[in-house]
């Protein structure tokens, strides 16, 4: 007994240790390389060529841009996950029955998401156009718009248009979750509220949305992270412009690395973003649970 | 008790008699699928239309349908410009490898930690913990790594950085898939002297055999379109990837955009047949493991 035993866990062992190497090298060596070289004088070139402490994070608390980098990846994460949150959970009540319709949009949703952010990006840049763009052509055709606007070369405007894109690509992707949400709820809460008389719309309220809440809030989450990394769609549509208008803290951190070449900077930079993030996960995860609790099945 | 009562509250209800509350919520749903419906595929159908149309046309007009006829004369461009198939070619190498390499780790390693609890929860937790971190952060010290092993500009070092992106993804959903497998099945083969290993690959991996090709497309796809990686180590032909083609495209030849468009379709195709074709695994697979 003694010897299966221990076959067993050195065959555990074999199955677990290339993730495990491989944590190793692309995860734990990468912030402890990312640490060190924080605190180093470097170039992208010529690594650690003097020990400079911690001037790379004052310099990047100083730094307007910077600031501005991370508050604009919050405005867009937080923006695009409530417009496509909303609009996601909303189609999926709508279509929440076996019809054509729904089959069709959820055949159809499959579709953008899937899509290369690249490649769409390029599609939307020629909608964005100020000169031949197929928005203006429209809209000034409609009378909305009296003359050509450049969406994409308007600060506050081009960020608007950014999200634009990413809330085409991700809101089916909410709709397809959600309606999988909806499909898991218990009958007997629904069997009780129609013996105790009530109507659609108090069911709809006293349970569909508080027994939707810790699916949907998981949906939330999942949109905020991956929304907190957006890169592609800046790097294609606006490079980071007008100005810094649309600058996210992944394309400026790329920017300072690979065309500035100052890994040190990049690395103190890289250094703050995780510390951000971690502590909002952990927000996050406290909300989720507080829900989970409150509301869970 | 009649199956009625069983069936999900708000699907496949009883016909009611038509109300005018009932047309109403009718005729929202149409319209709304019917915005939904042109929202998602203007902009497709555009990329459609504008690779086809005459390239002074679409300096002058933003139209949606060609008004001067049909022209392929972006096509033959695309293709003679720019190295389209061998971009293409790259990204199904890179592709078919980063998901051989995460399958080939995420599968046992998923396998151990739900049924032998290996790691404890420190360990799953540290693998679903990377896909919080946006690529970004690990992108210096990646370079300096693969530069100093000689895998810059290579489709395999590429390849392995997908690997390490799609790892949660792909260690999330074959945990969820093997929870399903009743453990008693596992258990009667081991009684018959199988190894942890012969189990998972004669029992386990047949039973989820739908979880798991899902789990591969998703790694394929997710491969295909990933562009941050590809951008920082890939220099030339001999690596680079469809995205990083199309991003090519803009700074040499300036904005035509009725290449462009074609280019980014010839890249897109192959991933909505795939979907399509695998598209109730794909389904499954996505709204099975994210959402509990």
């Amino acid at each position: 007994m003694h010897t299966l035993h221990r076959r067993t866990r050195r065959e555990i062992l074999w199955m677990v240790a290339p993730a495990v190497l491989t944590l190793i090298v692309f995860s734990l060596y990468p912030l402890v390389y990312s640490i060190a070289m924080s605190l180093s004088d470097s170039q992208l070139a010529r690594p650690f060529r003097a020990f400079v402490a911690f001037k790379n994070y004052t310099d990047a608390v100083a730094d307007a841009l910077f600031r501005g980098s991370i508050l604009l990846t919050f405005v867009y994460a937080f923006g695009v996950t409530a417009i496509e949150t909303a609009l996601g959970f909303g189609l999926a009540l709508l279509l929440n029955r076996e019809s054509r319709a729904s089959r069709f949009a959820r055949t159809l949703g499959l579709l953008p998401f899937i899509t290369p952010p690249v490649a769409i990006a390029a599609i939307w840049r020629l909608i964005y156009d100020p000169s031949s763009g197929m928005l203006n052509h429209y809209l000034v055709r409609a009378g909305i718009l009296e003359q050509n606007v450049a969406f994409l070369g308007i600060p506050g405007l081009a960020m608007a248009s950014v999200m634009l894109v990413d809330v085409w690509q991700w809101t089916p992707f909410v709709f397809l979750l959600s309606l999988a949400v909806l499909a898991s709820l218990p009958h007997e809460p629904y069997e009780a509220a129609a013996v105790d008389g009530a109507n659609t719309w108090q069911q709809f309220v006293h349970i569909t949305l508080p027994l939707c809440l810790p699916g949907v809030l998981i949906i939330a989450i999942l949109r905020l992270i991956g929304a907190m990394k957006v890169f592609d769609l800046v790097f294609m549509l606006t490079s980071g412009g007008p100005g810094a208008s649309t600058q996210v803290a992944s394309f400026y951190i790329y920017k300072t690395a690979f065309q500035q070449f100052k890994t040190g900077y990049a690395s103190a930079m890289t250094i703050i973003l995780i510390i951000v993030l971690t502590i909002l996960v952990t927000l996050l995860t406290v909300l989720y649970r507080k829900a989970q609790q409150r509301y869970g099945l | 008790m009649t199956d009625q009562a069983f069936a999900p509250p708000l699907r496949r209800r009883p016909p009611r008699p038509l109300h005018p509350m009932r047309t109403a919520m009718r005729a929202l749903r149409w319209v709304t699928v019917g915005l939904l419906l042109a929202f998602t595929l203007i902009p497709l159908i555009f990329m459609v239309t504008t690779s086809l149309k005459s390239p002074i046309e679409i300096r002058i007009s933003g139209s949606l349908i060609p008004s001067e006829g049909i022209f392929w004369v972006n096509w033959e461009r695309a293709f003679r410009n720019v190295p389209l198939p061998n971009y293409l070619l790259n990204s199904l190498v890179v592709g078919v490898l980063s998901t051989a390499m995460t399958l080939l780790i995420a599968l046992p390693a998923s396998y151990a930690f739900v049924r032998f609890r290996a790691g404890g929860r420190f360990l799953p937790s540290w693998i679903l913990g990377t896909y919080v971190a946006p690529p970004i952060v690990i992108s210096v010290p990646v370079f300096m790594l693969m530069r100093a092993v000689g895998l810059v500009d290579r489709p395999f070092g590429l390849a392995l950085l997908h690997m390490v992106a799609n790892l949660p993804v792909a260690t999330w959903m074959l945990m969820d898939f093997m929870r399903t497998i009743p453990t008693e099945i596992e258990e009667a083969a081991q009684m018959d002297g199988s190894s942890h290993c012969g189990v998972l690959l004669r029992i386990v991996i047949p039973l989820i055999l739908p979880g798991l090709v899902a789990t591969a497309i998703i790694c394929l796809i997710l491969s295909w379109n990933e562009f941050l990686f590809a951008l920082i180590l890939t220099y030339s032909l001999r690596s680079q990837t469809f995205p990083i083609g199309i991003s090519e495209f803009q700074g040499e030849h300036g904005l035509q955009f009725g290449e462009i468009s074609a280019a980014a379709l010839t890249g897109i195709v192959p991933v909505y047949v795939l979907a399509l074709f695998f598209q109730r695994y794909l389904i499954h697979g996505l709204t099975r493991g994210g959402v509990k």
